[in-house]
């Protein structure tokens, strides 16, 4: 008997264990509300300490605006925020607005979590006329809109204006094209202390998620990401297989170092300047501004196909169980107001979504002396990162499928056409 | 085997409500848990729509997922190469560490250093040793002649995360066996120096066979750990988008539950972990019955 409940103690404890990294979170409250009385709504978000600080500033202005509506604000880090959200939508609880990545909207839009915006829009026909179209794009669906941007991002290339001086590099041109980015990658990947060993990299960007690199150079090629009905993953096809081969060859000419390698220099190798380049979006420009780096901005380069990039938004959605639904619009109608986005664009991390807010020195006049015209410029050859049903269990799918290749330790195409049936395996799962 | 004071007329009260918080907790912590996992096994859910009744299908997609097998059998690997390596480093280090050696208070204290230190600061030191271009290791060894490798690339992963997860245990089964060690009568080895028996001897004649209740228990505790194992193994090999290219058996129970909106395969999978960890449970009490010597 004793040996018995010995045995299931050590079960239930290890069972218990396995749900250990969860991180429940439990703090919410749901805001009663009658007619004119103060009702007190959640907002939750992932972010940074330093968003979290502007948050609270919106936050502050609107209640200041609206003083009838408490907004109680929660943000944790990208991993727990969707942890955190899953447990509290399961148990009944959810926050009455939440923030969205744009590539998640379907998964949570066609499970019945979102509530339809579209009669509030109708109520405020203004609201969306001076938002960039490109931004709008993921959240519209055939009813209308379950979600709205709150700000968007296009990758561009950084690159570091004092490395370049060094080597005696000139700086990338508006129209220079992805064999122009290797050749110069190429002049400023550099061993300096003669052991050998690579000291200098010429590029440095993440080959995990299709938002940094993969998809522009696909698209860039002529290829495509997935079928329009979200049915078939075109990345194993003749057009993007060339954008496959380029990246490979980054990798095998040394030009980029293996994810693998890169670990060893923390999360950012441009900012721990060991590359003298990078694709990423407006987020990482505090960071580097930060790190001293001596930034210059350039589009992302051109393909056989022309240029492209990737434009995607992270956005704002109430859920469908709001007690307060009325309130939670009220704070986005808010958030996405000039004032709002003021705010945000003088937080630096991302590019508002309203033109008016974007085109005037708010955003343009921010510290580091970038050229801010180049993300906006870049709208105009973007597509929208995709959005579809099972994104991360594709994205997980691809990304760790193609790792091996980019440690060199597996070959792309036969690899490649496992990924692909993998792929294609998920996509079939979430129809 | 039953042993220690019965307890009597009203310690009987104290004794129950002395322990009811615990038994609250276990019941509806942990049992509940174990019974909801189960339950929701045999569910499809994403956590938003309700769950609609799934029979087996959860347990037969289990053989079909490509990306759980490969989970499984990582845990499966990483439990076969570190119950052992624990066993026998922490044992050799015990018995070692019971001489009348030159600070032995200080040796002692090293090797269980890695025991109270964070997982996640000495996976970021690990980092550093693995590193290929600039790391510790590979530095070491170009110096001796040996071409350096990529530690944390996908092929050498497993064994890199072995190794720190070893380094991280022998402490604790180090203080498990010395207090085994301790309990050992000094009159067996003075009688067996007696009656001629040679060091070699005496450790497997007198020592090893009284320490089999301490070695059944290092065992135990662990697979336990092996079969949980997630932090280091997470710090070392963790990718962008959340990935890890050594993925075990939590990772994929996590991932799926949280980030797939595969809440019933989840359980199916934390159950079948479950259940082998029950059987290597019985296999363990069986050699018990017949290995295990207590005095």
């Amino acid at each position: 008997m004793k040996k018995m409940l010995f045995t299931l103690l050590i079960a239930s404890l290890l069972l218990a264990a396995c749900a250990a990294p969860t991180q429940t979170g439990t703090e919410t409250t749901g805001g009663g509300g009658e007619a004119g009385a103060p009702v007190e709504i959640t907002f939750m978000m992932w972010g940074a300490p330093e968003e979290q600080v502007v948050w609270g500033e919106v936050v502050h202005d609107f209640h200041a605006a609206n003083p009838n509506i408490n907004v109680k604000i929660e943000v944790s880090d990208w991993d727990s925020y969707w942890t955190k959200l899953n447990t509290l939508v399961a148990g009944g609880t959810p926050p009455d607005v939440f923030a969205m990545d744009a590539p998640l909207y379907l998964d949570w839009q066609s499970r019945g979590a979102l509530l339809n915006l579209q009669p509030y829009l109708d109520k405020n026909p203004d609201m969306l006329t001076d938002v960039y179209p490109q931004t709008l794009t993921a959240y519209k669906l055939g009813d209308g809109y379950y979600g709205l941007p709150r700000d968007f991002q296009t990758i561009v290339v950084f690159y570091n204006k004092d490395m370049f001086d060094t080597a005696g590099v000139p700086y990338p041109s508006e129209d220079w094209t992805y064999d122009d980015l290797k050749e110069t990658a190429k002049k400023l990947t550099l061993d300096t202390n003669g052991d050998g060993k690579t000291d200098q990299y010429g590029l440095w960007t993440d080959t995990w998620d299709m938002e940094l690199f993969w998809s522009e150079t696909i698209w860039a090629y002529g290829g495509n990401i997935i079928s329009d009905d979200h049915t078939k993953t075109l990345i194993g096809e003749p057009d993007a297989r060339k954008a496959w081969e380029y990246i490979d060859g980054l990798y095998k000419d040394g030009i980029m170092p293996m994810p693998a390698t890169a670990g060893e220099y923390g999360d950012d190798l441009f900012q721990a300047k060991v590359a003298a380049m990078t694709t990423i979006g407006h987020w990482a420009v505090p960071g580097y501004v930060q790190a001293g780096i001596n930034i210059g901005i350039a589009p992302m380069p051109t393909g056989s196909a022309g240029r492209a990039t990737s434009v995607n938004s992270a956005g704002f959605v109430l859920s469908k169980d709001s007690k307060n639904p009325d309130a939670a619009f009220e704070f986005v109608k808010f958030a996405i107001s000039p004032a709002g986005q003021k705010r945000l664009a003088q937080l630096g991390f991302a590019i508002p979504i309203l033109k008016s807010v974007a085109t005037s020195d708010d955003y343009l006049k921010q510290p580091g002396d970038l050229d801010q015209q180049v993300f906006l410029s870049a709208l105009d050859y973007s597509h929208t990162k995709p959005v579809f049903r099972g994104y991360e269990e594709w994205s997980s799918a691809v990304g760790d499928g193609l790792a091996p290749v980019w440690d060199g330790e597996a070959d792309l195409d036969p690899t490649l056409d496992e990924v692909v049936k993998a792929a294609d395996d998920i996509l079939a799962q979430n129809k | 085997m039953e042993y220690g004071l019965k307890p009597l007329g009203q310690e009987k009260t104290w004794l129950w409500a002395l322990l009811l918080p615990t038994l609250i907790g276990l019941l509806f912590g942990t049992i509940g848990s174990l019974l909801a996992t189960l339950l929701l096994s045999f569910f499809d859910w994403d956590l938003i729509t309700p769950a609609t009744f799934a029979g087996l299908s959860n347990y037969l997609a289990l053989f079909q997922n490509a990306k759980y097998l490969d989970a499984f059998s990582n845990t499966i690997l990483f439990t076969a190469m570190y119950v052992p390596l624990v066993v026998v480093i922490s044992l050799f280090l015990a018995v070692m560490l019971n001489r009348r050696i030159f600070a032995r208070g200080f040796f002692r204290t090293v090797y269980f250093l890695p025991t109270v230190t964070s997982a996640v600061a000495t996976a970021l030191v690990w980092n550093m040793i693995y590193g290929r271009d600039t790391g510790l290791l590979n530095f070491v060894l170009e110096r001796v002649g040996i071409h350096g490798v990529c530690w944390l690339c996908t092929n050498n992963a497993m064994l890199a995360v072995v190794i720190v997860n070893v380094w991280g245990a022998i402490g604790e089964g180090m203080i498990i066996f010395l207090a085994g060690l301790t309990a050992i009568p000094r009159d067996y080895y003075e009688a067996a120096t007696v009656d001629g028996a040679n060091e070699p001897q005496q450790f497997f004649r007198i020592t090893l066979p009284l320490l089999t209740p301490s070695i059944l228990f290092q065992i135990l505790i662990s697979a336990i750990n092996a079969f949980q194992a997630y932090d280091y193994i997470y710090m070392l090999t963790r990718r962008s988008g959340g990935d890890s290219s050594v993925p075990v058996a939590v990772f994929s129970i996590y991932r799926n539950a949280f980030h797939f909106f595969k809440m019933g395969d989840a359980s199916a999978q934390a159950i079948q972990l479950a259940v082998l960890v029950a059987v290597f449970m019985l296999v363990l009490f069986w050699w018990e019955r017949h290995f295990v010597v207590y005095e």
